[in-house]
């Protein structure tokens, strides 16, 4: 089910980013009982927000509008036995996916509300370009839109825009990690919801995957928050074009940012040394790491760092660990203090052998090929 | 017959019924062994899991091998059916990782065949000693 919605409440129709959907069927859902709680991100200012849990409409409407300089997870909030509805990135949907396999909590209870993704910025990087490329001050920055390829910024000065390619050839834009994501919609999820494909007007397309899905829309729609019409033909063209370009982008990214694909055998193991030598053993990337559920972690409790290896066993544990479970959030790289590209290392680790098993980790609840009893290779 | 340089180290996974078994008959039909074998015995080889063998490599292995029964031969039913899907992951994550695979081998050894246990260490020890020693040695300067 394809469809154009928006929110009946005209505030939260002009606050929203595309029509104020999302935020209308939530408040919705909570309303009618369907769902415990959402969880939701509160904005301090442009470059920071808080994820909360809430049952409260009131907090629900605050929390309205898109924020591309928050790149969050919100799959660690989700409780055990609570129905929650959350707005879901694609990489949220992947994560909440898998920790749902390694029994986190029941899959059922959660309302995935998909949000198309071309991608989020580095809080601290997002200042640097608010400040060099639209010349304005970044803490006076009001809203920030993606909208057609381009970055708009809004200010007391007014709304400026610049194209993100320009931006990213000077090195800037998005994270490392959305730069090579090949999932822009996320289909994974229950119901997807985006701007893409929306013409001159307020409001939401929306493509329903799931029962679950329909249910939670229907029940916006029957309570009276939501008005709907059906997409166009045209209209659904023009996010398949968006999705496909996105995808064939995010393959040039791949190549172009893989500095290791022309290093021989040796010079990549030195590479790799010389990246894990870095590693002060934070422990970060584990505590972040949304597949990662495991509460007395074999990487931190086998390794020893006074044991001289020449890669730590807490990296080469959670190399392995993620060959079948990494779902390139790129929080892992977010945290590292000291900037080791773990996107791209973890990706060129899980690949080959995913490319093998015909599994991507966080699309379905397909058991992890590692924990299978079965012989998966002849 | 190789086992001439005798700091090269080859480690072996053995499971306590088949592939140790196995070792013991070639020692009690008095086969020729290269000395460079190490063997730590387990009791299945579904318990070798891919670290231990990274774990190897970084202690000083030159190869590694993982050896247990012969599908369907598992003396717990399925136990080598897991060795074999994690032995997948071990040998992309070593190959990724820049040793060179030719120094992993996974080889399904049963009670009886000491003769064959032989040959695969010698065949192993050949194999790695053309390759050198491992780069992930402690000091290892290249």
């Amino acid at each position: 089910m394809k469809v154009l919605a928006w929110a009946k409440d005209e505030e939260i129709r002009a606050k929203g980013s595309s029509g104020g959907f999302v935020t209308a069927a939530m408040i919705a859902a909570l309303e009618k009982g369907l769902v415990d709680e959402v969880v939701l991100v509160k904005k301090k200012n442009a470059y920071e927000g808080v994820p909360i849990t809430t049952n409260n409409v009131e907090v629900v409407k605050e929390c309205i509008g898109s924020m591309h300089f928050v790149p969050l997870n919100l799959s660690y909030f989700i409780k055990s036995g609570v129905k929650t509805a959350l707005p879901t990135k694609p990489c949220d949907a992947r994560a909440i996916i898998e920790r749902a396999k390694r029994n986190q909590f029941n899959i059922d209870d959660v309302y995935m509300v998909g949000l198309n993704c071309g991608g989020t910025f580095n809080p601290v990087l997002a200042r640097e370009v608010v400040l060099s490329f639209f010349e304005i001050e970044p803490e006076t920055v009001i809203k920030e839109e993606i909208l057609k390829g381009k970055l708009i910024i809004e200010s007391k000065e007014g709304k400026k825009s610049v194209k993100i390619d320009e931006i990213e050839e000077e090195g800037y834009g998005r994270r490392n990690a959305c730069k090579i994501c090949d999932v822009n919609i996320p289909h994974m999820a229950d119901l997807a919801c985006g701007n893409w494909g929306v013409l001159n007007e307020k409001a939401t397309f929306v493509e329903v995957f799931t029962d679950k899905g329909k249910e939670f829309f229907e029940n916006a729609v029957d309570a009276g928050y939501v008005e709907f019409r059906e997409a166009k033909k045209e209209e659904i063209e023009i996010r398949e074009k968006i999705d496909k370009a996105m995808i064939k982008l995010a393959k040039k990214w791949r190549e172009k940012l893989d500095e290791i694909n022309d290093l021989d055998r040796r010079e990549r193991l030195d590479y790799y040394i010389r990246m894990f030598e870095k590693c002060i053993g934070c422990n970060a990337c584990k505590e972040v790491c949304p597949p990662c559920v495991c509460e007395e972690a074999k990487c931190v409790s086998m390794n020893d760092e006074m044991a001289g290896y020449k890669i730590p066993l807490y990296n080469l544990v959670r190399l392995l660990h993620l060959m079948d479970s990494c779902i390139g959030c790129g929080q892992c790289e977010d945290v590292c203090p000291v900037d080791i590209p773990l996107t791209l290392i973890h990706k060129r680790f899980s690949e080959r052998i995913l490319r093998k098993l015909d599994y991507i980790p966080g699309i379905d609840m397909r058991t992890p090929p590692f924990q299978e009893t079965k012989i998966l290779f002849d | 017959m190789g086992g001439n340089m005798t700091d090269i180290k080859i480690l072996a996974f053995c499971c306590n019924w088949c592939s140790y078994a196995g070792a013991d008959g070639a020692g009690l039909e008095r086969r020729q062994m290269p000395a460079t074998l190490r063997i730590i015995r387990v009791m299945c080889s579904g318990r070798i899991d891919p670290i231990f063998a990274l774990m190897g490599f970084l202690e000083g292995a030159d190869g590694v091998m993982v050896t247990g029964c012969h599908i369907g031969d598992c003396h717990y039913i399925d136990g080598n059916y897991k060795t074999k899907n994690r032995y997948e992951f071990l040998k992309e994550l070593v190959d990724e990782l820049g040793l060179e695979p030719e120094r992993l081998r996974l080889e399904w050894i049963s009670a009886t065949e000491g003769s064959i246990f032989a040959q695969v260490v010698k065949e192993m020890t050949e194999q790695v000693e053309k390759l050198g020693k491992s780069p992930l040695r402690r000091g290892f300067e290249r």
